[in-house]
């Protein structure tokens, strides 16, 4: 197969159908019957809280996962596909977020990966002149200027999104789905990124995009889908483009949250204060001060740089500029063993890699924090302290087990997150950090971690949640800021903080104004 | 297609930046290795002439068929960032068996290198198939092979080993092309050889789904490449390379016993050399001429540390040192190129 099966691939007219189409995953259902089309010269997107499908449905379209049950038309014929191959040769290519490399190969080549040209004769041998030329051609009839040459391993994340945008077309694929793209580039990248798009779109490609700007999103899309838990709630053109109807249908349920009766604290005694702080290009120019019994919110889209801040505060990344301070006392750029000691504590998000061990016992776990506390006789430790302490936290947190020597791995989720939380709170810290505190965690388990951090912040804890689901927010802050790219964007106080408005305030640079 | 077309009208663009690194790593690799070794003929060669001799060069040359012939079947094994430590008793294992049968029952040549083929390939596939079928880690499977092989070595010799091989085995291993070209045979197998597996690695689309396999296996597959028939292959090539230099070994040494191979550690040598040569553990880049070089360099300062009185109980420590020097002073090299 030479390059001229490109030009042979099937110029199909691009109307990509689905009809009812599931997926399950074991027994959770990740999609529930989505019925939709994407038409040729339109850019169609997909909106949507995390988890909502927007990117199962999307690999489902392009052969990289298989639906359980539901059908796929092309132009009117049903397709299956077995493997990404297959889609591609039915001209459909998706672009993934962060593009799958081959680092050690020269551009030119990562483009023709799979369907290298050859010159006729033997031995057959790859045809290099003419891959170098017909790589820099499709780059160029896109308006970019990216050497081929050069290896693979240094481009930039935009400029690998770009060479899929090229690559889709030397495969003759015309429809081209874009799996959240925007995320991890800077706004001039994006602009790029959409002149592109617009240019494939005029060209009379299908375009299907996802995205949770709500600004982009208005701005490029011709067609809008929501999804919501799995399921379809609604396709509107361009005439029918509403920001605060599509925003009521993206999070849908009726918000049945209690919020926490909140307090005011700024007059209070501040325990934690950020200024200026930045880390280019995750974050600029963050600052706010965190008071003595404050439950504080970061809002904000996975990837916004809520995390990158929360782990410069606790000295895991370095910060380019800017202060932090505990309680009075310069700790910016302390090493993580130091900050802990002097009572900031950060609970991450990823629980089995960092904070739980879970082939051992739940005693071990509370106290592998704390193993300098505990009473010691000639350098050894003392097991009985050691489970009185373990026995302590088990009790104070709730944590439901059959007995402190459970390995933590036999819990739930719900009571693995309590240990971890035991296990940090042992240190009696002055401020947590928490990192999306129920993320795993089933939700009957939720409420007793929610009234576990009010009661810590009753007692005084100063505590930051970094959170991406709005009730969450809702039920345990005093204060909500919003970051959008980095940056603060919106503060949130009160009665103030509620779904809506907490839901708006971090889908544009604007916040709350738009 | 209509108004998208490709090729488009008009001149590419300039490139982005003239200093953009292009693949001149490699030729910087090779370029370091060949001064790297001339300096140490020349530097060794000043304190002892002898060392420097037409007779001690072409010693050293053929010395390093060998290793040369296994280490780029690892390199290609490398290079899907996997490794095969089994090479060493596929080597032993044939110069055994066709070694004992020559000493005993006068297998013609034809025969021996028919059953080094043959036996390299089995031995090599299976390798392939547990790794890339059963998804067996190739660490695991080859030191599982590794034993399984070695002890088929003990099995069939049974006691017995290589003393002498027949005069076509000896010229093939030591002779000359011809009596007024004074270049050995041997050294020719393996320029063939790298000729061979140059061209594949580098110009056909095996050689290139090779790489791409050991950049993202993933990527390869969703892209249509045949992941599991590339990896299965490149197993059956080293095993066959193994095998080759194991008639080598034979025909070169007129000897072969139990511990051909697996005594010099030729499985740990070939990794070394080929990562001396700039081939990446992590795999997707692959350099069979500096894996060449690499074994010449090694052989070149093997050769060395008998010249300067190194007392021989410090040969292995030597090479052990000199191979940490080189892989990691090659490490650095690469990084440097990185950005």
């Amino acid at each position: 197969m030479s390059y001229a099966a490109a030009e042979t691939a099937p110029v199909a007219a691009g109307h990509y159908q689905a009809t009812e189409v599931t997926k399950t995953f074991g027994s959770v259902s990740v999609l529930r019957g989505v019925s939709l089309t994407l038409r040729p010269g339109r850019i169609h997107t997909m909106m949507g809280e995390n988890g909502a499908g927007k990117s199962t449905l999307f690999k489902i379209l392009s052969g990289l996962l298989r639906p359980t049950t539901g059908e796929l038309r092309l132009d009117g014929a049903p397709v299956a596909f077995s493997a990404p191959h297959d889609a591609h040769q039915r001209g459909i290519y998706l672009v993934p977020q962060e593009p799958a490399l081959m680092p050690e190969l020269t551009v030119a080549e990562t483009m023709f990966v799979g369907q290298l040209p050859t010159r006729a004769g033997f031995p057959r041998r790859v045809d290099w002149p003419g891959l170098r030329r017909q790589a820099q051609q499709a780059l160029s009839s896109l308006g970019l200027a990216i050497d081929v040459g050069q290896l693979a391993r240094h481009l930039s994340i935009a400029q690998q999104q770009q060479v899929e945008c090229a690559k889709a077309l030397l495969r003759g694929c015309r429809i081209i789905l874009f799996d959240e793209p925007t995320s991890p580039l800077t706004s001039h990248e994006v602009e790029r990124l959409f002149g592109i798009m617009r240019r494939l779109r005029d060209d009379g490609c299908t375009l299907g995009f996802i995205s949770h700007r709500m600004d982009e999103v208005l701005d490029i899309s011709d067609d809008i889908s929501v999804l919501r838990d799995g399921a379809l709630v609604d396709t509107v053109d361009r005439s029918g483009f509403d920001r605060v109807r599509l925003l009521s249908q993206m999070v849908g349920r009726e918000m049945r949250v209690i919020p926490r009766r909140t307090a005011s604290f700024s007059t209070g005694r501040p325990m934690l204060q950020v200024e200026g702080l930045a880390h280019a290009p995750r974050f600029h120019d963050v600052g706010f001060t965190l008071h003595e019994g404050e439950v504080l919110g970061l809002a904000g889209l996975v990837g916004a740089g809520r995390t990158e801040i929360a782990e410069t505060i606790f000295g895991i990344r370095t910060p380019d500029a800017g202060h932090v301070r505990l309680g009075g006392d310069e700790i910016t750029g302390l090493a993580p063993h130091a900050i802990i000691r002097r009572g900031l504590v950060y609970v991450p998000e990823d629980r089995a890699r960092h904070g739980a061990i879970l082939p051992m016992t739940i005693t071990e776990n509370i106290t592998s924090g704390l193993l300098d506390r505990l009473r010691q006789r000639f350098g050894l430790i003392d097991r009985n302290d050691e489970d009185r302490t373990g026995a302590a936290i088990v009790t104070q947190y709730r944590v439901r087990c059959a007995g402190i020597d459970q390995p933590l791995r036999q819990l739930s989720g719900g009571n693995q997150q309590k240990v971890v939380f035991g296990k940090w709170m042992g240190l009696q810290p002055r401020v947590a950090i928490l990192d999306e505190p129920t993320r795993g965690v089933d939700v009957g388990a939720k409420d007793e971690i929610y009234e576990l951090i009010e009661e810590l912040a009753k007692a005084g804890l100063a505590i930051l949640v970094i959170s991406s689901e709005m009730e969450e927010l809702v039920r345990l802050c005093d204060r909500v800021l919003s970051i959008y790219e980095g940056r603060i964007v919106a503060e949130i106080e009160g009665a103030d903080i509620t779904p809506a408005r907490v839901g708006q305030s971090y889908l544009s640079r604007d916040g709350l104004a738009a | 297609m209509t108004t998208l077309p490709l090729p488009a009208a008009g001149v590419p663009e300039r490139e982005m930046s003239a200093a953009a690194p292009r693949r001149s790593r490699r030729e910087v690799r090779e370029i370091t290795l060949i001064v790297a070794t001339a300096l140490t003929i020349v530097t060794v060669g000043l304190f002892n002439h002898g060392f420097m001799s037409t007779q001690n060069l072409r010693f050293m040359l053929l010395n390093s068929v060998v290793l040369s012939l296994v280490a780029l079947g690892q390199t290609l094994v490398i290079a899907t960032r996997g490794i095969d430590l089994s090479v060493a008793p596929v080597m032993g294992l044939t110069a055994v068996v066709t070694g004992l049968l020559a000493q005993s029952s006068g297998l013609p040549l034809v025969g021996a290198v028919g059953i080094a083929i043959v036996l390299g390939l089995l031995l090599g596939t299976l390798n392939g198939l547990l790794v890339a079928r059963l998804a067996i880690p190739p660490i695991i499977t080859t030191l599982g092979t590794y034993s399984l092989y070695s002890g088929l070595v003990f099995v069939y010799s049974n006691g017995t080993q290589v003393d002498s091989v027949p005069r076509a085995y000896a010229t093939l291993g030591n002779g000359f092309v011809a009596p007024f070209i004074p270049v050995p045979i041997a050294v020719v197998v393996l320029a063939v050889a790298l000729l061979l597996v140059w061209f594949m690695l580098n110009h056909t689309r095996f050689g290139r789904a090779i790489l791409a396999v050991g950049n993202n296996d993933a990527a390869a597959y969703n892209a249509g490449i045949g992941v599991t028939g590339v990896k299965v292959r490149v197993y059956a090539l080293s095993g066959l390379l193994a095998a080759i230099a194991g008639l080598m070994f034979v025909c070169y040494t007129g000897s072969a016993t139990v511990t051909t191979g697996t005594g010099d550690h030729v499985e740990l040598q070939s990794i070394a050399v080929a990562l001396i040569g700039g081939t990446a553990i992590a795999g997707g880049r692959g350099n069979v001429v500096g894996t060449v070089l690499g074994s010449l360099f090694l052989s070149v300062i093997l050769t060395a540390l008998v010249f300067i009185h190194v007392p021989p109980i410090w040969y292995s420590a030597g090479e052990g040192l000199m191979i940490l020097v080189t892989v990691t002073a090659g490490m650095r090299q690469n990084r440097g190129g990185a950005n």
